[in-house]
């Protein structure tokens, strides 16, 4: 405990005086480069203070920060970001920073670091506002703006529909609102990914959950842009699909239900496995492989764990109709991280590698995703792997089991 | 020293990859986990084996250029902030695991690999790696050593140099050198091993540690009490040592650090008691029994609310982590928190309680109190807003005053974080004059250059 401008003198006053020779590099230490002690500093207004000023710096984010495993720096740990971060604010690193740009992008979003951390930093929120201000207008990357502009476009998204045949099926269209066992109308949301590459997820859940409505003309609900620098629509999306919506937001997909939980309120927002395992509802049949039961893993998803807490529901459902072993480090970032595996597909290949080669030795004949973006990064790897092992989603996983349907029939492994 | 210059150098040695020069780079390492101490070093070098850090320390002697090592900047006494600029080693690559023996109960580690790593590695192979401080999941080995960490169980099983059985590190003019080994009897020459545990980075660049290992107790057993005030616990941890158990683990909470940690850890504390004591204790099935009763007994005579044993395992582990993030937890409070960690003999534990609160109320500052009550280890911190400079001022006053305090107590002024900067103006009320200037003269014979982390101890 020293004061603050002793700190100065101290180290203005030059080291080592009795150790010898005072060192001949010029003292680096300065009010400028004093952190708290120096003084409010005005702050650009890229971030909210309370949020940034919520991190002590303690470091026990470190161990669960994906990327601080794979270089062992500081300036890509969450503690050293939020440091960045705080830089950026007071202005003593400069705007066009190259480490503020790397390192806002090398982050994967994954919110690891926020279920271990004592202090409550919110550090999603945190990265959100910074790639507000990181990838603004021309810095975003060029893929996320293609992606962005793609899904905010409804009638593109009904087009991929008509092509890849409805996601939403024959059934119910939304004009009578079914009622759920809570009497509240459950909507089920289709995605705009996951309409288009996992068309099967949304039937496979009309088919487990008879009582769902799938309203039509749902758009995007802003998770996208949310996590690629462009937070105001992503608020607004999720605002318009939350009109679109009546009554419980059904969600096959971890990201877009922590994003909605966070803007349409978490009572209003149910992930597919909690919302079965909220029903006490249990799947029935089970899957089989060459006879057998299937033994079958769970790859989670970050956000659903890390953002909403939910881990239990999915193990208990699958444990249901296969026989359940855990994956270790499931609760780890599979690198797909939204747009991540295809911004940065080196990095994204680097934090998933460890994951599959623990899944060889698990001897698996299914992992189960409860996100298309970790589905679509396990479907890649797997394949390009020629693993016996298929991913599947946690929809199709549980129709499988309970007969002919979408899921491509009991017992079936083709690929 | 010119910046480009230095990275050239510096590249030539461990390779571009491993030298970072760029702002944002010298930002993160410019702190650890110390606040109000802040400055940027001029380079970031990550060396991958101990020929390398040779080589560096080797270059900033001839150069005078500051090393400052640092292993996960998880220290509180801003031990590894450059204070002078310079290099900052950061050791984080070298972290192999070399050896876990059960023959030997021993392991080998690099100085990199992080204390829970370490501890898991030797429960696997059946054996205790004693030392846990609170940051274990965090901090590194070598950390662990240059601040002789302590941690939870320090009552019964000591500190982290009582385990330090032999190291090898790096002098700042660059030779290599091993001290001790696989031994637990070797008198050969100045106890060096001792005296490079603790000596915060100002004397040697730790790169490998040897630690003794126990065989893993069969059994471990938790409860916690709840007690009206700090002081009624601090009774209470008397009356239980001196009722002859020494149990592994006696920790205490004051009411603000049970909250806190509540609402993180969301355990069913109670939270209108004065104060919670953590119990626990580990060996044979029988004798963790026979302990926990009679501190059950001993707690209940001295006024507890109320004393409950953990069910199981899961629940003493859970108790046992919410303990140790108490200070990050407090935080919640105010974004602050300054924590320093005042030493007293046990029996003196209920005066010190005291004086902190009589200090705390004089200066109008909101500091609560926890720490490892068996050993008389106290953690004060105190819960601010930055941007109130007045309570800043007002926090350093407080403490200069419980300093005092605890070194009238026959305390002092750190048990286990180290002095680092933080507490540098104070070891001389701790030490004298003359072991100061001793200290200063060791400094000298290890590093005439005076390069490695000036303005700390020996400096």
């Amino acid at each position: 405990m020293t004061d603050p401008t002793n700190d100065h003198r101290t180290a203005q006053a030059g080291p080592g005086h009795t150790g010898g020779g005072p060192p001949a590099a010029r003292p680096a230490t300065g009010p400028e480069q004093n952190g708290h002690g120096a003084g409010p500093e005005p702050g650009r207004g890229i971030f909210d203070k309370d949020l940034l000023d919520r991190c002590i710096s303690c470091g026990f984010c470190l161990p669960a920060c994906p990327t601080y495993a794979l270089t062992g720096e500081e300036t890509s740990s969450p503690r050293g970001r939020i440091t960045l971060m705080r830089a950026l604010e007071t202005g003593r690193l400069d705007e066009d920073d190259p480490t503020l740009a790397e390192e806002s992008s090398f982050c994967l979003g994954c919110r690891a670091c926020e279920t271990v951390c004592p202090a409550g930093v919110e550090y999603g929120l945190l990265l959100e506002q910074w790639r507000d201000h990181q990838w603004r207008g021309r810095h975003r990357p060029w893929l996320a703006r293609l992606l962005m502009a793609l899904v905010s476009r409804p009638w593109l998204l009904r087009l991929q529909g008509l092509v890849r045949r409805h996601a939403r099926g024959g059934g119910s269209p939304a004009a009578k609102p079914e009622t759920g066992p809570a009497d509240q109308p459950v909507s089920l949301m289709l995605g705009c990914v996951e309409r288009g590459l996992y068309p099967k997820v949304s039937r496979a859940v009309q088919q487990l959950c008879p009582e769902v409505t799938v309203p039509p003309g749902q758009g995007c609900c802003g998770a996208l842009h949310a996590h690629n620098g462009d937070s105001r629509t992503g608020a607004e999306l999720a605002e318009a699909l939350g009109e679109r919506l009546p009554g419980t937001v059904l969600t096959t997909a971890g990201g877009c239900a922590a994003h909605l939980a966070h803007h349409l309120g978490r009572d209003r927002v149910e992930e597919l496995s909690e919302y079965l395992d909220r029903d006490g509802r249990r799947p029935t049949g089970q899957v089989t492989v060459d006879g057998r039961r299937a033994r079958a893993t769970l790859q989670d998803s970050c956000h659903l764990r890390n953002g909403l807490g939910v881990s239990r529901p999915p193990r208990d459902l699958i444990a249901e109709v296969a026989d359940f072993v855990e994956l270790p480090g499931a609760d780890r970032c599979c690198g797909a991280a939204g747009t991540y595996s295809m911004l940065r597909p080196s990095d994204s290949r680097a934090v998933l590698d460890p994951k599959l080669e623990d899944l060889d030795r698990l001897d698996v004949d299914f992992i189960v995703a409860v996100n298309p973006g970790c589905l679509r990064q396990l479907q890649q790897s797997l394949r390009r792997r020629r693993s016996r092992v298929r991913a599947v989603h946690l929809a199709e996983f549980l129709a499988m089991a309970s007969g002919p349907g979408t899921g491509g029939g009991t017992g079936s492994r083709e690929l | 020293m010119d910046r480009t210059d230095l990275a050239r150098d510096l590249a030539a040695i461990v390779g571009a990859d491993h030298v970072r020069v760029d702002d944002g780079a010298l930002a993160a390492y410019a702190r650890d986990a110390t606040p109000l101490f802040h400055a940027l070093p001029q380079a970031v070098v990550l060396p991958g084996s101990t020929e390398e850090v040779a080589a560096v320390l080797k270059y900033a002697t001839e150069r005078a250029v500051p090393v400052v090592p640092r292993g996960a900047g998880s220290n509180l006494c801003a031990g590894t902030v450059p204070l002078t600029g310079g290099i900052v080693l950061a050791l984080t690559r070298l972290d192999r695991i070399l050896e876990v023996s059960s023959e030997e109960l021993l392991a080998r580690v690099q100085t990199g690999v992080t204390t829970a790593r370490l501890a898991d590695a030797a429960a696997r192979a059946g054996l205790l790696y004693a030392p846990d401080p609170g940051s274990r999941t965090v901090s590194t080995v070598g950390g662990n050593v240059a601040t002789c960490a302590g941690g939870l169980r320090g009552l019964k099983y000591g500190v982290t140099r009582n385990y330090v059985l032999g190291l090898e590190a790096v002098l700042p003019t660059g030779e290599i050198i091993r001290t001790g080994g696989r031994l637990w009897k070797d008198v050969a020459g100045y106890d060096l091993t001792r005296l490079l545990t603790g000596s915060e980075g100002t004397l040697a660049v730790i790169t490998e540690v040897t630690v003794a290992l126990l065989p893993a107790p069969a059994e471990t057993g938790t409860g916690v009490a709840y007690f009206p005030s700090l002081a009624d616990a601090s009774r209470a941890v008397t009356d239980v040592i001196a009722a002859g158990i020494v149990p592994a683990t006696l920790e205490f909470l004051d009411r603000k650090c049970i909250v806190a940690v509540e609402e993180f850890a969301g355990l069913g504390l109670r939270q209108d008691a004065g104060a919670l004591l953590l119990f626990g204790d580990d060996g044979d099935a029988r004798a963790v029994a026979t302990h926990l009763g009679r501190i059950q007994e001993v707690c209940d005579r001295a006024g507890a609310l109320e004393v409950t044993l953990a069910e199981d395992v899961a629940r003493a582990d859970a108790l046992l982590a919410a303990r140790r993030c108490s200070l990050p937890a407090l935080s919640r409070l105010g974004s602050v928190t300054v924590l320093e960690d005042a030493t007293v003999p046990r029996h003196r534990l209920a005066e010190m309680v005291d004086r902190i609160d009589e200090i705390a109320a004089r200066h109008d500052l909101t500091i609560a109190t926890f720490g490892h009550a068996g050993d008389g280890n106290l953690h004060p911190t105190c819960v601010l807003d930055p941007d109130d400079h007045e309570a800043v001022d007002r926090t350093h006053a407080a403490f200069a005053e419980i300093f005092a305090a605890a070194i009238a107590l026959d305390g002092t002024i750190t048990g286990e974080h180290g002095v680092g900067a933080a507490k540098l103006p104070y070891l001389a009320d701790r030490l004298g004059a003359d072991q100061v200037a001793l200290l200063r003269r060791i400094k000298n014979a290890f590093d005439p250059a005076g390069i490695l982390n000036p303005g700390k101890l020996g400096s």
